[in-house]
């Protein structure tokens, strides 16, 4: 049993959406669910709404090919479905690449998945070729899920390298769908390490293609913008291929892609002389924008108290962003992962270059009511007395799940976090230079709108 | 019909026989329904829709005080974040503000409980729950992994109840038990029969202050109805229902969505059940009539001027008072066709295809054909049975009828062949006919206004104004793709399919039944 014996409304969905929001993002590619008939609308219907109405894509929501586990299924097996399924996906389906989800029902019966695509493989002539994924719920969350699908990509799917190629890197630990600026913070991440001189696979992006995904193999480096997830991933291309890896944080502002950019340029041998310019005409543009909030900032106080709730990735970067460039003050940031106890030490220290009491501050919290319990023994409530001091002015930079939380306390709020369901998200990002200029307009737009 | 002596309701397809797989005509349809010969359809390819599991919330998930938790492992339940706002608004139009009717949790099975069983996560579950947010309820929703490794929930539910002071319903919803997710409706009205409606907490006698005032309350009891609201109709479309109800001076008592609990104890001494679609609660009425003798009305929606015609005199007929109902439908009908015929200009001769639940579907094709003369060009149901066939019969013989939960595959073929003018039809299924280039109008949203004769004018207002302007949906159709082959527009859109034969007309029912 894992230490987490029920959650309150989870902020993630189980690997099957992970895996399928993952599968979905990948160009030319369509998920093929070897699950229970609800599996795939259920999750896609958790990352639309959840993800800032993601939109189904080209084979997602309710046109993802299933072959819907039945009673019958459950008790006779389920391959002859699956090969039927297989097999009329690639006469109607137009794809290059199919990905089989298994979910749970399919597992616990024992379905023997891996030959019957192994046969579908064997015998498809021009169709596209099929790979396996686990999307068991029970495995793991929507985070696992997104492993899985990319640990699938880099097991069955990419070249077996023939050259290490330099300055070909590829970036992982943005999940898609979860992390829900992916699609703006990804092409920021590729515009940064463009402009530094590199061939990138973002994987997700208009600009990645499977032609490019398949030489994932042959890259110098591994940057996983993630403590955890994509990090599994990471290590099977490093068992397979021996790229090495990079984990760092997800850069936010000009100071986290400042030192992003300096860490990665180190570990590439890049030249140092580009690598400053890069940076220095980054920087100038970045606070040539950025300061024009100074009049602002100094007339109305846009200083804020600040409760920052996300997942191990956003928490992280959102709270660094907002202490070391808004200027703010965080009594709270709350992970709301499952985080095994044992590693949660490494997790913390990841706040100590900017957080002095980060001990104190970084707690792990999977149920959204408990979260005002958690401010309430760090900011005590008003004793009755004529002086205190109240947590003011303050915002709660959250999830859609923390605007009661927020509305409750008669402070600011912004969803940044999954679930996101009150806000429409195309390309905007808030990772890099571009993205902390956008989340810097779009938390003080909320503090200001009452005006 | 009778069947809370069980744990477990049967499905729609054990019970009624409903299919979700049909390709043909109208009239096809009607006869191989009349038949018996749409229960063994199915398709070789398959597209993913929800689970039972999903459309129990639909009911679930609307009862102020209540907290759901979602047994199994933590994806099952995360389609629920996707309602935060909306379930709060839907709350608060029904005069809801209790916070914790949007409490939900998950018993997050992990390989361990597969294994060894997964009831003691859940009983843990149960007991802080109640702990925490103290409501009226907690609904167990139980799922595939439970269902497959065997737990016994309703073991747990005994063992527990008497510890915690909420009280615990299962809802049986695997949903791999079924493929008609309308199953789902019967699965939480089963818990509210076996487990709500006879709660002696809540049934306690009323108590009068003297003769007259329990002579009052007769009276009134005679005159109520319970009017049965589904989750995706809007506060509007109950008040509209809710009008018309009490012109003919009866007393309307809503549930099940967004009642709260002890609704429903006060449903057994209504005079008359009064139903807006069977679909949704033929298991409820059923059972209602046979145990606690409540007279029901099952029979139609009230969407479009023939079917709310229907609808009402069936109600007033029961109440003996048609000359009224007569004089009030005579009247709304006159201000409705003022209304209507400026909106019937930009309608008139658009050819429009409608998909949604086999009511609705049914019905709303018969309010654009009769009400607003538009062309009918193609009707699509989720799933089918017997309670269709009094629309469907209506609808003209050679239209083209698919039943089939989603599926867009077939979807797209029929629709880019047929090219309507605009396609109507239920959530999560529109974006596939609007990348067609295809305008579009969401109507079945618990947020649009669909019912009664404001229902009508609110929708021909809402068409006229999609087709004034549909460059978002042209544009769509310019530069987006669709997942499929060339090859497939080319194929037989029901190639996927195997039905039984389609008997003709002639055949004698009774002879096939027999055999």
């Amino acid at each position: 049993m894992s230490e987490y014996t029920f959650l309150e409304k989870p902020r993630i969905s189980c690997a099957l959406g992970g895996a399928l929001a993952t599968v979905n993002a990948l160009p030319r590619t369509v998920a093929l669910l070897h699950a229970s008939l609800g599996c795939g609308g259920m999750t896609s219907n958790a990352n639309q709404n959840g993800s800032g109405y993601l939109g189904s894509g080209y084979c997602g929501g309710n046109s993802i090919p299933t072959t819907s586990i039945g009673e019958r299924e459950i008790v006779f097996g389920g391959l002859d479905r699956l090969e039927e399924q297989l097999r009329n996906t690639a006469e109607i389906i137009d794809a290059d690449l199919f990905v089989v989800i298994t979910g749970c029902t399919a597992e616990i019966i024992g379905d023997d998945v891996e030959s019957t695509v192994r046969e579908y493989n064997e015998n498809r002539g021009d169709n596209p070729p099929a790979i396996l994924a686990s999307g068991a719920g029970f495995k793991g969350d929507s985070q696992w899920g997104y492993d899985s699908a990319m640990e699938a990509i880099f097991r069955s799917y990419v070249n077996p390298p023939i050259e290490r190629k330099k300055g070909l890197v590829n970036v992982l630990g943005i999940l898609p769908a979860q992390d829900v600026w992916w699609r703006g913070d990804l092409l920021e991440i590729r515009r940064i390490l463009t402009g530094l001189g590199l061939e990138v696979n973002t994987f997700f992006t208009a600009q990645d293609s499977l032609d490019k995904i398949r030489q994932a193999s042959e890259a110098e480096l591994n940057i996983v913008l993630s403590p955890t997830h994509g990090v599994t991933t990471a290590e099977v291309a490093e068992e397979l291929y021996s790229t090495p890896r990079l984990a760092t944080g997800l850069p936010v502002g000009a100071k986290a892609t400042t030192e992003f950019v300096l860490e990665i340029a180190k570990r590439l041998e890049l030249d140092q002389a580009k690598v400053d310019a890069f940076l220095a005409e980054e920087r100038r543009n970045y606070y040539q924008i950025f300061n024009r909030l100074a009049d602002a900032y100094a007339d109305i106080d846009l200083q804020r108290y600040a409760v920052v709730v996300g997942n191990v990735r956003y928490a992280h970067a959102f709270a660094k962003f907002v202490n070391t460039e808004l200027g703010w003050i965080t009594p709270l940031v709350v992970i709301t992962d499952q985080v095994e106890s044992s590693l949660r030490p490494a997790l913390v220290d990841r706040f100590r270059d900017f957080l002095e009491d980060a001990d104190a501050v970084v707690v792990f919290e999977t149920d959204t009511s408990l979260i005002e319990t958690h401010l309430a023994e760090r900011w005590p409530r008003p004793d009755g007395g004529r002086y205190y001091q109240p947590f003011s002015p303050a915002f709660v930079l959250g999830s859609r799940l923390d605007k009661e939380f927020a509305e409750g306390l008669g402070i600011s709020h912004l969803s940044v976090s999954y679930p996101v369901s009150n806000r429409v998200i195309l390309n905007r990002g808030y990772a890099g230079f571009t993205g902390g200029l956008s989340l810097t307009e779009d938390i003080y737009t909320v503090a200001l709108a009452a005006r | 019909m009778n069947y809370l002596d069980k744990n477990v309701p049967p499905t729609r397809e054990e019970r009624l026989k409903a299919c979700n797989t049909f390709g043909g005509t109208a009239c096809g349809l009607v006869s191989s329904s009349k038949h018996g010969c749409l229960g063994s359809n199915d398709r070789g390819f398959l597209q993913s829709t929800g689970c039972q599991l999903g459309l129990t919330m639909a009911i679930a998930g609307t009862i102020p005080e209540a907290v759901i938790i979602f047994h199994g492992p933590v994806g099952c339940g995360s389609s629920q974040l996707s309602q935060a706002g909306l379930s709060k608004l839907n709350q608060q139009s029904r005069g809801n503000t209790v916070k914790i009717t949007r409490e939900w949790f998950s018993t997050n099975l992990s390989e361990s409980e597969v294994v060894n069983g997964g009831v003691e996560k859940l009983e843990a579950t149960i007991r802080e729950v109640d702990r925490r947010h103290r409501p009226k309820v907690i609904w167990i929703a139980s799922t595939c992994v439970p269902g497959v490794i065997g737990d016994d929930v309703d073991a747990v539910v005994q063992k527990v109840q008497h510890e915690v002071s909420a009280k615990v319903m299962p809802l049986h919803c695997a949903g791999f038990k079924t493929r008609i997710v309308a199953t789902a409706y019967d699965v939480v009205y089963h818990a509210i029969l076996r487990y709500l409606i006879d709660d002696p907490e809540l049934n306690r006698e009323l108590v009068f202050q003297d003769e007259v005032e329990r002579f009052a309350y007769e009276e009134k009891r005679k005159r109520t109805v319970n009017l049965l609201n589904v989750g995706s109709m809007s506060r509007v479309d109950e008040d509209e229902l809710v009008r018309l109800l009490k012109a003919l001076n009866l007393e309307v008592n809503i549930l099940p969505c967004f009642a709260p609990p002890d609704r429903f104890v006060r449903a057994k001494d209504a005079a008359l059940c009064v139903s807006i679609c069977a679909t949704h609660d033929d298991y409820f009425v059923s059972h209602l009539k046979e145990i606690w003798n409540v007279p029901y009305i099952l029979s139609t929606i009230p969407i479009g001027t023939d079917h709310i015609r229907k609808w009402l005199f069936e109600i007033a007929d029961f109440f003996g008072i048609r000359d009224q109902a007569e004089r009030l439908v005579a009247a709304e009908e006159a201000e409705l066709k003022k209304a209507l015929e400026p909106l019937k200009q930009a309608l008139k001769g658009k050819r429009v295809y409608v998909s949604a639940g086999e009511i609705r579907a049914g019905a709303q094709a018969i309010l654009f054909q009769n009400d607003l003369e538009m062309e009918l060009i193609g009707v699509r149901a989720h799933h089918y049975d017997k309670y269709g066939d009094v629309l469907f019969q209506d609808l003209p013989d050679d239209l083209p009828v698919n039943v089939a939960t989603s599926q867009p595959f077939e979807q797209v073929n029929l629709v880019k062949r047929a090219n309507p003018d605009i396609y109507v039809g239920h959530v999560g299924g529109n974006v596939w006919s609007a990348k067609l280039g295809i305008p579009v109008l969401p109507i079945f949203g618990p947020l649009n206004n669909y019912l009664g004769y404001k229902g009508i004018f609110e929708i021909a207002n809402r068409l006229a104004r999609v087709l004034k302007n549909p460059s978002y949906y042209r544009t769509l159709g310019e530069t987006e793709a669709l997942p499929y082959k060339e090859s497939w527009y080319q194929a037989d859109p029901f190639k996927y399919i195997r039905q039984a034969p389609i008997p003709a007309e002639t055949d004698p029912i009774d002879a096939d039944i027999a055999a």
